[in-house]
C-alpha cells in the first residue's frame, strides 16, 4: 500500500526527521494487519520503530489514536512515548496541516492502562466515574497486611491462634520458622501476589491441596481477598486481575482496540498475557516488542516465556501466527562493548537448550551487530584484587575522566550492582568520596542511611524520645536499626549543638511534648472525677470553665479552653446539632500538639543545616533536595496512615512513639530499598549514580562500571517452588531459572554503557566473580584499567533531550510565574505538602462538576 | 412545570452522591480530609454552580477537554508543548469554552489579564487542533462573592436569593490572538528557567504588595507555603514586617497560624 497522506510520505518524514532506518525495522514500521513479533537486542532502535509505526497507523491507515492501546513498562518510557509520538506529529501537522490529538490514546504501563479501564467511562454506563478500588502500592500493602488487627484476621483464616508467625514462617523456610512478623508478612505477600498474578483462584484450588502443608497460606490468600474487597481496596496485581475481569465482563470490549502495541513484553506475567490477548481479540492486530535476554522481572511474577513462545500462543489464542521481525544492529555501544556482551551470553557455562537432546532453545537466538566500529578497547577490567584496592583502581581512573572531561558531568558515569546492599558498595563509596567525588545513591541499601535522613529523622530523635530497644528481643535487623538510630541521634545532636537557634527550637518542641502528655492525663482525670461522659456532647456552658480551672493545666491549654473565640465556636457547632463535640474530642484539642512530623520537617528547613539543603539546589546540586523530597514523601506516607495529629494522650502512652518509630520507620529500615520511588526523579547533576542493575534498565550511561559481578546461586524461590505444580504449560525448570535470571541480569548490566565499560574484577578471601566473568576474565591479554588510555575514550556530551516536554499552563507555568521557589520543592522535586486543603478543595469541586457535565451529555445523547 | 421541578431535585440528589463519593475517593487516595466546614462549603459551590449556571451546564458539549500546543522551541533552544483542559460549548453558530476556576471572583476580575493571556493560548490551541475558531472564552468563578457567602450564612432564604441572582460568575475574557505569540514565548523563557534550575523566589517588594481586600501576597500565597521557613524572601518579608518584627525572631516564624486555621486542622485531624 502507498503510505502518503496529503503531501506527505513516510520516506519523506523519515528523510525530515534524519532517520535511515535498516531493513528490518521498516518492515516492523509498516506492518500493519495481523500479530507481529519483534525481538529487539539492546539499542537496536525499538523506541523509534514504535513511535514510526503508530505514526504510520494514525497518519497514513486513518487509525484514530482512541483505537491504539500502547503499553511499556515504565512511567518513564511512557512519557518518552508520549512526548515523541507528540513530536513526530507535530511534524507530519507542520507538512500536512492535519492535526492530531493524542490525549486520549491509551499511553501507559500496564497498571495505569488497567486503571484506566477501571475508571473509563467507555466501559460504563451513563458515563458516570466507575466506583473503582482504592489502589495501594508496594509499601502500602505491606502495611495493610502487617497491620495487627488484619494480620490477626489473617493467620485466623489460616487455622492459627497463636505461635502463627513462626508457623507460617516454617512454612517458608521449610524447617523451623522465626518468630518474625515482617519476614512472615513478607513472604505471604511474594506469594499473594503471585498466585493473583497467576489467576489461581483459590476455592478452585483448595480441594486439590487437602492434605498439604501450604493449604492454610491459600486459605490466608482467600480472606486477603475478603479483606480487599471489605474495604473496597486493591492491590498492584490485583489491579490486573480487576481490569481482566471488567474486559470479560462487558460486551464488546475486544473491538474497543483496533491495535494493540505491547513494549517490553519479556516483562509480562499471566493475568497481563491474558489481558492482552483479550484486548487483542477482535481486530487480532497485536503487537509485541522485547528482548528475552533482558528480562529481570520474575520475582515480580513475569514469565519469560510469555515472550520467547509468543509464536505459539498467539496461534492459540487468536489463531494466527505472528510476522517475526528481529532487530540486531545496535546503535548504542562500541562494538567491542556489544561484542562482550554477546560472547557473554553465549557462553558454554550456561546451557540453554530445553533438553541434551534437542535443538530447542528457552531464548530466542540472535545475532547482534554495532553499528558504532571503533578499534578502541571497550571493556576493561580492574586487576584481580580484593575490593579496597579495586576500588581505589577505579575510583582513580573515574577521577581521570572527569577531569580529561571525557564526560560533561559526574552523573553520566554510572555504578551498577546487582543489589546495592552488596559488601563491594561501601568502599566503593569511600573510595570514590576520598577524592571529592560526590555520589548519589538514595536507594544504597537503607534510604534512612543518606545524611539528609539521618539529619531529620536524628532530630525528631531529640524532639521525641530516642526509641530504645526492648531487651529480650534482638536480630539482625533489629541490632542494625537501633544502631542507625544512635548514629543519627549523634550526629543531629552535633547539628543541634553548632546553632543555636535551632536548639532552643528543638528544646521549645520537647517543652511542648511532654506538656501534651501531661495536660492530657491532667484533662482525663478531672472529668472522670466530674463523673463526665467523654463521649456526651460537650456542655459548653459548663465544661469549658471547669476544665479550663484544673490546677496544674498548661496555660495554654488554660487560655484555650477558656478563650471567647472557643467557646463561640463550640457554641456553633451545639447549634450545629448533627454534629456536635464530644468531650473527648475537646479534651484531645487541648492536649495535642499543633504540629505534626511534617510540620516539624518544613520547619527544620528554617534553620541554617537544613537550609542550605535547599538552597545548594540553585547551586547545581541536586542531591540533598531530591533526599529531602523522598524525607518528605515518607512522612507524608506516615500521616495518610496515623492521621495528621499528634494527641497528648498518644504522647502519654507512647502509642505515637511506637508507631511512629518501631513501627513505621523499623518497617522502612527492614524493607531496605525504598518502596515509594517517583518514577521521574531526575539523577541529580554533579553525582555519581549508584543503582542497582533493575534500576538502570532501559537506560544508557557513557561510562559504566559493573561494581560487583558475583551472583550466587541460591536456587529457586520458596514461593515459585510452592506453586509450581498449580501451573500449566511450558515452561523453565525451577532449577535453573537461578542461572537464567543470572545471566539475563548481568546482560542487561552489561548492555548499558555507550563508551567505556569497567568490571570490577574481585578476587580475594570471600569475594570472587560468577561465571562466565571468570573465564571471560582470565582470558589472556583482557584489558586491564592500567594500560586504558583515557585519552582514547570518545567525549560524552550530555543529549539534551531530543524529545519535547510538555508542561501544563495552570500546573507549571503559572505556578512558576506565582513563586519559583515554591515550584522548585514541589513542582520539581515532588515534595509531600504539609497544607492540602486548597489542593483537595479544588480538586474536589473540578471533579464533581466534571462529573455533572459527564452526567448531562450522556442523558442528553441517551434521550 | 412539574415535570421540570422533579428532574431538578433529581439532578440535586445525583449531584449530592456524585460529590460524596468523590470526596471519599479522594480522601482515601490522598490520604488527607477536609475539616466539615470546607467541605460544607465545597458542596455548597457545587450545588449553586448547578442552580445558578443549570442552563450553560446543560449546553456543555465537551468536557475535560485535552488541550496540546506541540513543537514549540525556547530562546535556550527547548523543545516543550502546553497543556491545558476547558470545556466546551458548541452550537449551530457558535463554540465556547470556558475555564472552571475556584478563584475569588473579585481576584480574577482585577487580575483579568492573566486569564486573557491564558485562555487566548487555550482558543488559539484549538483553533488549530479543531480547525475551528472559537466565538467566546469566559472563566467561570465557583468561588461566591462575599455578599452571597453572607447571605448564606445568615440562612435567610430570600436573601439568598437575592444574591444568587445578582452573582454573575460567568466572567467573558476578550478573544485577542494577537499577544499569544508573546505568552508563548514568555512560557518558553520559564522552561528554561525550570530546566536550568533557577529557582528564585519573588522579591520581598512583591510578598509586601496588598493584592485584594487588604491581603498582601505574603498573607495569600506565602501564609499557605510550607516551604516559607526557608526562603529568603519570606524570611526577609517577616523581618521588615512591623507587625511582626516585634516579635520577629525565628520562634515566631515558626508558630504562626490563625485560630480559624488551627480549629480546622484539629477538626480534621480529631474526627
Amino acid at each position: 500500500m502507498e503510505e502518503s497522506s496529503g503531501s506527505a510520505t513516510l520516506e519523506g518524514l523519515w528523510q525530515a526527521a534524519g532517520f535511515a532506518p535498516n531493513r528490518a525495522q521498516e518492515k516492523a514500521i509498516r506492518h500493519t494487519k495481523g500479530p507481529l513479533f519483534i525481538t529487539a537486542g539492546p539499542g537496536s532502535g525499538k523506541t523509534r520503530v514504535l513511535l514510526w509505526r503508530t505514526v504510520n497507523l494514525i497518519v497514513f491507515h486513518d487509525v484514530h489514536p482512541e483505537e491504539i492501546y500502547l503499553s511499556t513498562f515504565t512511567e518513564k518510557a511512557a512519557t518518552q512515548l508520549k512526548e515523541g509520538l507528540r513530536s513526530y506529529l507535530g511534524q507530519v501537522s507542520n507538512i500536512t496541516g492535519r492535526q492530531y490529538d493524542i490525549s486520549r490514546m491509551y499511553i501507559g504501563t500496564v497498571h495505569s492502562s488497567c486503571r484506566s479501564i477501571l475508571n473509563d467511562r467507555r466501559f460504563s454506563r451513563s458515563r458516570q466515574r466507575p466506583e473503582a478500588p482504592v489502589l495501594m502500592d508496594a509499601l502500602q500493602q505491606y502495611l495493610f497486611v502487617y497491620d495487627k488487627r488484619r494480620w490477626d484476621v489473617l493467620t485466623r483464616a489460616g487455622g492459627w491462634d497463636s505461635g502463627a508467625n513462626q508457623a507460617v514462617n516454617s512454612i517458608f523456610s521449610e524447617g523451623s520458622g522465626s518468630m518474625s512478623r515482617h519476614a512472615a508478612v513478607t513472604e505471604c505477600i511474594a506469594l499473594f501476589n503471585r498466585l493473583s498474578e497467576e489467576l489461581i483462584e483459590p476455592e478452585k484450588v483448595l480441594p486439590r491441596l487437602s492434605r498439604n502443608r501450604i493449604r492454610p497460606l491459600f486459605k490466608m490468600y482467600a480472606r486477603y481477598r475478603e479483606l480487599l474487597a471489605e474495604e473496597n481496596r486493591c492491590d498492584l496485581s490485583l489491579v490486573q486481575k480487576a481490569a481482566l475481569d471488567v474486559l470479560k465482563g462487558n460486551k464488546g470490549t475486544e473491538n474497543v482496540f483496533k491495535y494493540v502495541i505491547v513494549d517490553e513484553y519479556q516483562d509480562t506475567n499471566t493475568v497481563q498475557e491474558r489481558l492482552f490477548f483479550t484486548l487483542a481479540h477482535g481486530w487480532k492486530n497485536i503487537c509485541v516488542v522485547g528482548d528475552d535476554d533482558q528480562a529481570l522481572y520474575r520475582f515480580r511474577g513475569a514469565t519469560v516465556e510469555n515472550f520467547v513462545q509468543f509464536a505459539q500462543r498467539s496461534e492459540k489464542y487468536l489463531g494466527k501466527r505472528p510476522r517475526i521481525v528481529s532487530l540486531v544492529t545496535n546503535y548504542r555501544s562500541q562494538d567491542d562493548i556489544v561484542r562482550f556482551y554477546g560472547k557473554f551470553i553465549d557462553h558454554n557455562t550456561c546451557d540453554w537448550r530445553v533438553s541434551p537432546r534437542k535443538q530447542a532453545l528457552f531464548r530466542v537466538p540472535k545475532k547482534l551487530d554495532a553499528h558504532r566500529q571503533t578499534s578502541n578497547y571497550a571493556v576493561i577490567a580492574t586487576e584481580p584484587t580484593d575490593p579496597a584496592s579495586a576500588s581505589d583502581e577505579i575510583a582513580g581512573l573515574v577521577e581521570r575522566i572527569i577531569h580529561e572531561k571525557k564526560v560533561e558531568d559526574a552523573s553520566q558515569i554510572a555504578f551498577l550492582y546487582p543489589s546495592l546492599g552488596a559488601t563491594a558498595v561501601q568502599p566503593m563509596i569511600d573510595a570514590l568520596e576520598k577524592r571529592g567525588l560526590k555520589t548519589y545513591a538514595p536507594r544504597a541499601e537503607h534510604f534512612l542511611e543518606v545524611p539528609e535522613s539521618q539529619a531529620v529523622f536524628g532530630t525528631f530523635f531529640h524532639v521525641f524520645d530516642k526509641p530504645e530497644p526492648s531487651e529480650g528481643f534482638g536480630g539482625r535487623d533489629y541490632n542494625a536499626f537501633f544502631d542507625w538510630v544512635e548514629r543519627s541521634h549523634l550526629k543531629a545532636g552535633e547539628i543541634i549543638a553548632k546553632d543555636r537557634s535551632l536548639a532552643e527550637y528543638v528544646a521549645d518542641c520537647r517543652e511542648q511534648v511532654s506538656v501534651a502528655a501531661l495536660d492530657s492525663q491532667i484533662l482525663t482525670t478531672a472529668a472522670e472525677r466530674a463523673g463526665w461522659d467523654p463521649e456526651a456532647p460537650l456542655d459548653a456552658g459548663v465544661m469549658l470553665d471547669v476544665l479550663g480551672g484544673v490546677d496544674g493545666l498548661s496555660s495554654k491549654a488554660k487560655r484555650g479552653l477558656t478563650s471567647r473565640y472557643f467557646k463561640k465556636y463550640a457554641v456553633m457547632r451545639q447549634e450545629l446539632s448533627a454534629r456536635p463535640l464530644t468531650l473527648r474530642y475537646v479534651i484531645s484539642r487541648f492536649s495535642s500538639l499543633d504540629w505534626n512530623v511534617l510540620d516539624l520537617f518544613y520547619r527544620f528547613s528554617g534553620f541554617k543545616f537544613f537550609r542550605r539543603m535547599y538552597d545548594a539546589a540553585t547551586g547545581g546540586d541536586e542531591g540533598p533536595i531530591c533526599n529531602l523530597g523522598l524525607v518528605s514523601r515518607y512522612l507524608g506516607y506516615f500521616l495518610d496512615l496515623r492521621g495528621p495529629i499528634i494527641t497528648g494522650q498518644s504522647l502519654a502512652n507512647q502509642g505515637f512513639q511506637r508507631h511512629f518509630f518501631q513501627s513505621y520507620l523499623f518497617a522502612l529500615y527492614r524493607r531496605g530499598e525504598s518502596a515509594y520511588e517517583n518514577p521521574d526523579d531526575p539523577f541529580p547533576r554533579g553525582r555519581i549514580p549508584f543503582l542497582t542493575i533493575h534500576q538502570a534498565k532501559g537506560l544508557e550511561f557513557p561510562v559504566v562500571v559493573l561494581g560487583s559481578a558475583r551472583k550466587d546461586n541460591r536456587g529457586p524461590q520458596r514461593v515459585e517452588t510452592m506453586i509450581e505444580p498449580l501451573l500449566t504449560g511450558n515452561r523453565e525448570p525451577l532449577e535453573r531459572i537461578a542461572d537464567f535470571d543470572k545471566m539475563r541480569m548481568f546482560y542487561v548490566a552489561l548492555s548499558r554503557p555507550m563508551n567505556l565499560l569497567v568490571i570490577a574484577h574481585l578476587c580475594s578471601r570471600g569475594n570472587h566473580v560468577s561465571e562466565p566473568f571468570k573465564s571471560l576474565l582470565q582470558e589472556d591479554g583482557f584489558p586491564r584499567i592500567k594500560d586504558f588510555d583515557v585519552s582514547s575514550l570518545p567525549d560524552a556530551r550530555i543529549k539534551e533531550s531530543e524529545l519535547p516536554k510538555t508542561y501544563s499552563y495552570t500546573g507549571d507555568y503559572l505556578f512558576y510565574k506565582r513563586c519559583a521557589r515554591s515550584y522548585m520543592v514541589f513542582g520539581r522535586y515532588d515534595f509531600a505538602p504539609a497544607r492540602t486543603q486548597t489542593m483537595f478543595f479544588g480538586s474536589l469541586v473540578h471533579q464533581t462538576i466534571e462529573d455533572l457535565h459527564q452526567y448531562l451529555i450522556s442523558a442528553r445523547t441517551s434521550r | 412545570m412539574k415535570k421540570d421541578k422533579s428532574q431538578k431535585t433529581d439532578i440535586e440528589q445525583w449531584l449530592e452522591g456524585a460529590f460524596q463519593r468523590n470526596y471519599h475517593r479522594l480522601r482515601i487516595e490522598s490520604g488527607h480530609a477536609l475539616s466539615p466546614e470546607v467541605r460544607e462549603a465545597a458542596r455548597q459551590q457545587v450545588l449553586f454552580y448547578w442552580r445558578k449556571l443549570r442552563e450553560l451546564a446543560e449546553s456543555i458539549t465537551d468536557t475535560e477537554v485535552r488541550l496540546h500546543l506541540p513543537n514549540q522551541k525556547s530562546k535556550g533552544n527547548r523543545k516543550f508543548g502546553i497543556e491545558g483542559v476547558v470545556d466546551i460549548v458548541r452550537e449551530s453558530t457558535r463554540t465556547t469554552m470556558y475555564d472552571l476556576k475556584t478563584h475569588d471572583p473579585d481576584y480574577v476580575r482585577k487580575n483579568i489579564g492573566e486569564y486573557e493571556e491564558q485562555l487566548n493560548v487555550y482558543a488559539y490551541i484549538w483553533s488549530i487542533l479543531r480547525g475551528q475558531p472559537l466565538t467566546d472564552t469566559a472563566v467561570i468563578t465557583t468561588q461566591f462573592p462575599d455578599s452571597l457567602s453572607e447571605a448564606i450564612r445568615s440562612g435567610n432564604p430570600s436573601r439568598i436569593d437575592e444574591e444568587v441572582r445578582k452573582w454573575e460568575p460567568v466572567i467573558p475574557v476578550g478573544l485577542d490572538p494577537s499577544h499569544v505569540a508573546h505568552t508563548v514565548e514568555e512560557f518558553g523563557e520559564i522552561v528554561d528557567k525550570i530546566e536550568s534550575g533557577d529557582f528564585q523566589p519573588p522579591p520581598v517588594s512583591v510578598l509586601q504588595e496588598e493584592e485584594i481586600k487588604g491581603r498582601s501576597f505574603a498573607s495569600r500565597v506565602c501564609r499557605n507555603c510550607d516551604i516559607r521557613f526557608s526562603c529568603t524572601s519570606f524570611r526577609q518579608y517577616s523581618r521588615l514586617s512591623p507587625r511582626e518584627s516585634k516579635r520577629g525572631s525565628m520562634k515566631f516564624i515558626l508558630q504562626e497560624m490563625s485560630d480559624d486555621e488551627r480549629e480546622q486542622r484539629f477538626e480534621v485531624g480529631l474526627t
